[in-house]
């Protein structure tokens, strides 16, 4: 029989097969292997995507040319605009907006075929760095409450260019999910007086049954109420709302829990497509941070959503989050 | 909802390839094979017929991989801060043919109405168990709708001891609106529909077919009946007839529009309204069943998994077009 978990802090039930999990040979995924091409993101290729917004690169080296480890464009198909005010309007019954906010693509580091875990700790350490500028500077905007930082690898997880990117998107509004994480830590912060993050931390720790890897500032582990195999959360053990207030030691403690836990995975999972999120406190006043707690959220795509999914929000995950956290703990580096 | 007007596409950008054809003798719905399956739960058969023999025209099954089981209890308990119970419910498999076709859309429209008379006794039945509160109905089409790969037609129900996260929502919100104009929001949406006619695919005896004006996906595509009631089950036997010629035309415009593509749809209909304190009294007015058809044309990234919006790439109003002007 299978069991029917709650996650604690949006309150979804999820159905766990606990009797007959999956062990990681029985999934038929999608295989992504990068065909190559002409690349936009690549060196000497600068020319093809919109003026860099910031960059590192080597000194001496010009603007949009060659030189750089990590660049940040504007997306040349944004889902949202950055220019003009806010525009919220009726038609009939129905409400709509325009589409205000900034879309931003981060090119990692210039290697077309090299995924975090093939990239060296300093390299993903300056790509963490420039994720955090860039929430950083957009949070001065006041017209924006929400920034999501997203990573789409591979084709199956909805990337439409191969070379390795990470997406920022600021939002006028904090959008349904993240809302539904903020109301429920706040709910349980105001009956226990604790963050709910910091509890589930303690807890896993605790179980040691989940966890995968920890480190001074992190720990990566296969949550209770998966929604689908092999998730993997990376949490800051301190609390702390905000991604992009990192210091220096937090960013390095980071770039290495990242890198081997995604190594981890794609040692189990051959040419998997993943998505991760980092979940971060809204900005502008739209909530405390000290119920909310940071952290970043890992989705294989081993499997596709089906309609019972959609229909309901209820998830089934064929294997346990236990078995998952086993091999992923048996992979030798 | 983002309906990406700029980087909008073209319906036809969507029109797949088709699929593969596959080795039936394997196949464990079909007739012949009743004894690759659990031991029937219903099933329409002559009086001729004995159980789990062959001669049926539609049966239904427990799945053999089932996430939840009738027998035991549920046992609510903590596990530190994580609530847990145990996996109770049902989950059954509607083999909707005994013939080895794949897609609802080429069954007979009789044989369709078998299978929707089938859908509103299976809730009626598994209503009588008190423990369950919500009944899903639901078809996987297809390997990129969550399906395996057997291709013969049939869809799905799972019953649950807890009300779904979705459903609760949804239901909220009908109950909002209600509260505030008195009226229920899926019976205004359907007249302003009719009044606008753009996302309107098909309008027929007591049913309309509309590309929703907030769609998440490409081609999704929502069956409403007109008459209002909350509950999937209140339909006689006339309305059914209707129903399945109008989900018929719909999935054949879609089979035909794209290439037979891979789709979902889930029946949506109110939860079971057992009298007991807090029910919930207005929901037989505020709530409106209906079918969410959503074609699996598009791959879920980073962005809709975090914020809970959808990103379309196509304008709901250019993809009613192409449909209703599809030949079947």
């Amino acid at each position: 029989m299978g069991e029917l978990r709650r996650d604690p802090v949006v309150g979804r039930w999820v159905i766990v097969d606990i009797e007959n999990p999956k062990k990681p040979a029985d999934f038929g995924y999608e295989q992504y292997i990068p065909q190559g091409g002409l690349c936009p993101f690549c060196y000497g290729n600068e020319f093809m995507t919109p003026p860099e917004i910031n960059c590192f690169r080597d000194p001496g080296t010009g603007a949009n040319t060659p030189g750089w480890q990590v660049r940040v464009v504007a997306n040349k198909f944004p889902a949202l605009q950055i220019e003009g005010d806010l525009d919220r309007r009726g038609l009939g019954i129905y409400d709509m907006s325009n589409g205000v906010g900034a879309h931003e693509v981060l090119i990692e580091s210039p290697y077309h075929n090299k995924d975090i875990p093939e990239l060296l700790e300093q390299e993903i350490q300056a790509y963490l760095k420039m994720c955090c500028l860039r929430a950083a500077d957009l949070k001065k905007d006041s017209r924006f409450k929400y920034i999501m930082i997203f990573r789409n690898y591979g084709s199956a997880a909805g990337a439409s260019l191969e070379h390795p990117h990470t997406q920022l998107v600021a939002l006028p509004m904090v959008p349904k999910n993240p809302l539904e994480e903020i109301h429920g830590s706040r709910d349980y912060y105001n009956y226990r007086e604790r963050c709910i993050f910091c509890d589930i931390i303690r807890q896993e720790i605790q179980d040691k049954t989940r966890v995968i890897l920890e480190n001074k500032y992190f720990i990566s582990f296969c949550p209770f109420v998966s929604r689908f195999p092999f998730e993997i959360m990376i949490m800051p053990k301190q609390h702390s709302g905000y991604f992009c207030q990192m210091s220096e030691d937090e960013i390095s403690a980071l770039a290495q829990i990242l890198k081997d836990t995604l190594a981890k995975l794609k040692k189990v999972f051959e040419n998997l497509s993943y998505n991760y999120i980092i979940h971060s406190a809204p900005i502008n006043g739209e909530a405390d941070v000290e119920y909310y707690h940071w952290h970043i959220e890992i989705m294989p795509k081993l499997t596709q959503v089906a309609g019972f999914e959609w229909g309901t929000g209820f998830y089934l995950d064929s294997t346990s989050p236990e078995l998952a956290a086993q091999y992923l703990k048996a992979v030798k580096d | 909802m983002i309906i990406a007007t700029e980087r909008a596409r073209r319906p036809d950008q969507f029109v797949g390839k088709l699929k593969d054809q596959e080795d039936q003798s394997v196949c464990p719905f079909c007739e012949g094979r009743e004894a690759g399956t659990p031991p029937e739960i219903y099933a329409i058969r002559p009086r001729s017929s004995t159980r789990n023999g062959t001669g049926w025209d539609l049966r239904v099954v427990p799945s053999i991989s089932p996430f939840l089981r009738v027998e035991g209890d549920l046992e609510r308990r903590g596990n530190g801060i994580y609530d847990v119970m145990n996996g109770l419910g049902a989950h059954e498999v509607v083999v909707e043919t005994n013939q080895h076709i794949a897609n609802m859309a080429d069954l007979s429209e009789e044989q369709i109405t078998k299978v929707l008379n089938c859908y509103s006794d299976r809730i009626v039945d598994l209503e009588r168990d008190t423990r369950l509160k919500y009944v899903l109905v639901f078809k996987n089409y297809g390997q990129g709708s969550g399906s395996t790969g057997i291709k013969h037609a049939r869809s799905q129900l799972i019953a649950t001891p807890v009300n779904p996260k979705r459903v609760k929502e949804e239901l909220a919100g009908a109950r909002l609106y209600y509260e505030y104009h008195e009226r229920c929001v899926f019976c205004d949406l359907i007249q302003q529909e009719l009044a606008q006619k753009e996302r309107v695919i098909l309008d027929f005896n007591g049913f309309v077919a509309v590309s929703p004006f907030a769609s998440r996906f490409p081609f999704e595509t929502w069956i409403l009946p007109k008459q209002h009631c909350c509950d999937y089950t209140c339909m006689d036997a006339e309305s059914r007839k209707n129903l399945s010629r109008v989900l018929k035309a719909v999935l054949l415009k879609l089979k035909i529009g794209l290439n037979d593509p891979d789709y979902n749809y889930v029946i949506h209909t109110a939860p079971f309204r057992r009298q007991k304190v807090g029910y919930w009294k207005t929901i037989d007015h505020d709530y409106h069943w209906h079918i969410e058809i959503m074609p699996r044309l598009t791959k879920m990234a980073g962005f809709e998994w975090g914020t809970g919006f959808y990103i379309c790439p196509l304008p709901p109003e250019d993809t009613a077009k192409f449909l209703r002007e599809v030949q079947i």
